[in-house]
């Protein structure tokens, strides 16, 4: 009976043993928490796990007597065989305890998990010793790790059949499907043919040897990762370091120790499985990267990442949050794009109605068909203000249409005045947006000082209310969210418009908002102040207290003069009304403004609110950031 | 409060029987080798020591005979644990200097009272 197989009793007693003890040890202590009734499903669950811990060491004993040295290869199947009831028993009722989430005191649901660990250790512990999921359930072992597991394939490498055929049952024995190679050449074939987990290799063989197998192997990237065991010669020490440096994972000495073989396999193979879960893993984290990308480039199609959001592991979970939100994003853009359409048709009807002011209006310095400044060919006048006249002209240079904006000489009158202007502009031509006017360049001609400035053929926000009476509160959450956003980008830049008001938004007939004159109402500001010229330039309706009182300003002013052109886009009205500039202006000082819901009912409550906010008197009551405006204005539904 | 070194590799069993020792009101020191176990043994003042048998360093049966060896440990009572429970074991571990010797899986309360049956003042 004492053959090479064989395998010693003492030591698989060992083995089978210990796990019992653990079984029993931890759901004796569980037992001795459980409060309540002796029927307690818990209570139950743990007996039934001491009865199979009971069963498994009568298994031991009858099979594996203490009196006996060893035990052959056909009793030891039969013992596996038999311990997979107990075994199965005990991971059943356990897995039952855990998913039935009871506790009793800390560590409860530790220490069942500690019992489910010895208990998958009975059974061969390092291989999986059931061959599929049919044969599981026949053996009754409750759909877990164990049961599930691919049987790993093993290729084994030797020149001497005796070798092979020994390994070959030892390694079945223990579950592992194996295939065998007389050679080098044949081992390749195989490799390249089909998957192994796990390559078996002898060094000294015929054909082509051990050494040249595993460079081969480990040079080809499709074989680089199954890893090798070589098997060597006790005294041949030597070449085992040599395989070792060229990629061996482990060395198995001949004649085999079945501890050994065992154990470095199922070293091996663990290995193994957790690199294969860190590529897969690897996999999806690109999947997720990808769709990111996907996201920025306005290709992403929510719903993308499904399979991967079904992991419950932290990816899984950023794989759902991501979804979501792209999906958030998807129908904020579709919400915009609806009230873009809404404005547009505001747009549409204004021009219909013919009542939009301020097309040509005379009392320009320039005339239409003049040449200014060497390359401009004006065209038309488009407006007059506080700050001087607009005309549309053809830049000849770049065979451009362009506005031009001449300066009134009052403001011009100081040359430190005039550097610091162009201080301004410098800053304001690096605001690249699509919603902001660009600014071209600033000059001197003729004594007339000027800006040019990328020419937006559309309709002032102005005109647009005054032809309407009000807008939708579609078209003028479109407005809100796009002006926002052009604050946002210049606020970034530290640049403050300071002068936002409907005549200062543009809109192209596509619906797309320009905020023009950034930089540019700085120039009045330094000229007359309001304290000492008393509003010669400025709009004090659309205008910050803190703005009005001369006080330094932020980004948060912008905010409030956006949240006027708010009010007055959706009720047509200002949120204060005065005879005079000075009762308006104690008003705006001093009183709170009319919500726009009691002007105009279709406001929402929680738009109106944001509104109000805007209005605060105090600019950190306002919300804190063009971004945020943005924002919140894109979620109101 | 007796206390009692438990010399035991396995860490589910250190934490298992260690557990379920305090809770019957036993000090408990612990050593994952043969060799911490005959150090703390000859450095603590221990009322008894819990001896697996098979430890890596030096094994159960070599520590056992190193601390009958030492004059401050040589009547330290010593339990051999064992989960090999093979014929002979018993006799093998009393001959290494053992007192008593129990098999794993433990059963506590049999172990409990060849424990208390050798701690002093007791037996």
């Amino acid at each position: 009976m004492t053959g090479p197989l064989a395998v010693t009793v003492s030591g698989l007693r060992h083995d089978l043993r210990t796990p019992v003890n653990h079984i029993v040890g931890y759901a004796e202590m569980l037992l001795e928490d459980l409060e309540g009734p002796p029927d307690a499903a818990p209570r139950l669950a743990l007996q039934e796990t001491l009865g199979a811990a009971r069963d498994v060491l009568a298994i031991i004993d009858r099979d594996l007597s203490p009196s006996r040295p060893e035990v052959s290869p056909r009793e030891l199947a039969g013992l596996y065989d038999s311990l997979r009831e107990p075994q199965g028993r005990i991971l059943r009722t356990m897995s039952d305890l855990l998913r039935s989430g009871a506790e009793a005191g800390d560590g409860f649901r530790e220490d069942v998990e500690r019992i489910v660990k010895a208990a998958e250790r009975l059974v061969v512990p390092d291989a999986p010793t059931l061959a599929d999921g049919t044969a599981a359930a026949a053996a009754g072992t409750p759909a877990g790790a164990i049961a599930t597991a691919p049987r790993a394939a093993i290729l084994v490498v030797d020149d001497v059949e005796d070798n092979r055929e020994l390994l070959r049952r030892r390694l079945e024995r223990q579950g592992y499907r194996v295939e065998q190679a007389s050679g080098g050449r044949a081992a390749i074939a195989a490799v390249s043919a089909r998957p192994f987990d796990l390559v078996l290799l002898d060094v000294m063989m015929p054909d082509v040897d051990g050494y040249e197998v595993l460079e081969q192997l480990k040079t080809a990237p499709a074989t680089r990762d199954i890893p090798v065991i070589m098997i060597s010669a006790l005294d041949d020490m030597a070449s085992v370091v040599r395989c070792i440096e060229r990629g061996a994972e482990d060395y198995l000495p001949k004649p085999f120790d079945p501890t050994l073989l065992r154990a470095r396999v199922s070293a091996c193979l663990e290995k193994k499985h957790l690199r294969d879960q860190e590529k897969e893993y690897l996999a999806q984290v690109r999947q997720v990267i990808e769709a990111a990308r996907a996201v920025e480039s306005g290709e992403y199609r929510p719903g993308g990442l499904v399979g991967l959001g079904e992991r419950d592991d932290e990816l899984g979970r950023l794989a759902r949050v991501f979804d979501g939100m792209a999906q958030g994003i998807r129908a904020r853009e579709e919400r915009l794009r609806d009230r873009v359409r809404d404005l547009r048709a505001e747009i549409g009807a204004a021009r219909g109605s013919g009542k939009q002011n301020g097309t040509v209006i005379d009392g320009g310095n320039l005339q239409p068909g003049e040449r200014f400044a060497e390359r401009y060919e004006v065209s038309a006048v488009i407006g007059t203000g506080g700050m001087g006249s607009v005309y549309r002209a053809r830049d000849c240079e770049l065979d451009e249409e362009v506005a031009i904006k001449t300066l009134r000489r009052e403001l011009v009158a100081d040359e430190t005045l005039i550097e610091r202007f162009k201080q301004e502009i410098r800053l304001a031509r690096k605001i690249s947006h699509r919603n902001v006017v660009r600014t071209h360049d600033f000059g001197v001609w003729g004594g007339v000082h000027y800006l040019t400035m990328e020419y937006v053929e559309g309709i002032t926000v102005r005109d647009l209310v005054d032809s309407r009476g009000q807008l939708g509160v579609s078209a003028s959450l479109a407005i809100g969210a796009q002006l926002a956003d052009a604050l946002a980008v210049a606020h970034e830049q530290g640049v403050v418009h300071r002068d936002i008001k409907p005549q200062n938004l543009l809109l192209d007939p596509d619906g797309v908002l320009k905020v023009m004159d950034f930089g540019v109402a700085r120039l009045a500001e330094y000229q007359s102040t309001l304290t000492e010229a008393g509003l010669v330039v400025g709009t004090p309706a659309y205008m910050s207290p803190e703005q009005l009182l001369g006080e330094a300003i932020d980004g948060r002013s912008d905010l409030y003069s956006a949240g006027v052109v708010l009010y007055e886009c959706l009720t047509g009205g200002l949120p204060f009304d005065a005879a005079t500039p000075v009762s308006l202006i104690a008003k705006l000082l001093h009183e709170e403004p009319r919500s726009p819901i009691d002007v105009n009912v279709d406001v929402p409550p929680a738009l109106a609110g944001l509104i109000v906010q805007l209005l605060a008197k105090q600019p950190a009551q306002r919300p804190p950031s063009a971004q945020d405006l943005a924002k919140r204005l894109r979620e109101l539904e | 409060m007796p206390k009692i070194l438990l010399v035991e590799d396995n860490e589910m069993n250190r934490d298992m029987l260690s557990r379920r020792l305090a809770r019957k009101g036993y000090e408990v020191a612990i050593a994952i080798d043969g060799r911490e176990g005959v150090e703390k043994a000859r450095d603590g003042a221990y009322d008894l020591v819990l001896m697996d048998m098979s430890l890596p360093e030096i094994d159960g049966w070599e520590a056992t005979r190193q601390l009958r060896a030492a004059p401050e440990t040589s009547a330290l009572p010593i339990i051999a644990l064992t989960a090999h429970a093979m014929s002979g074991d018993r006799e093998r571990a009393l001959e290494a200097g053992c007192n008593d010797y129990d098999t794993k899986p433990i059963e506590l309360d049999r172990l409990l009272a060849k424990i208390q049956a050798l701690l002093p003042g007791v037996a």
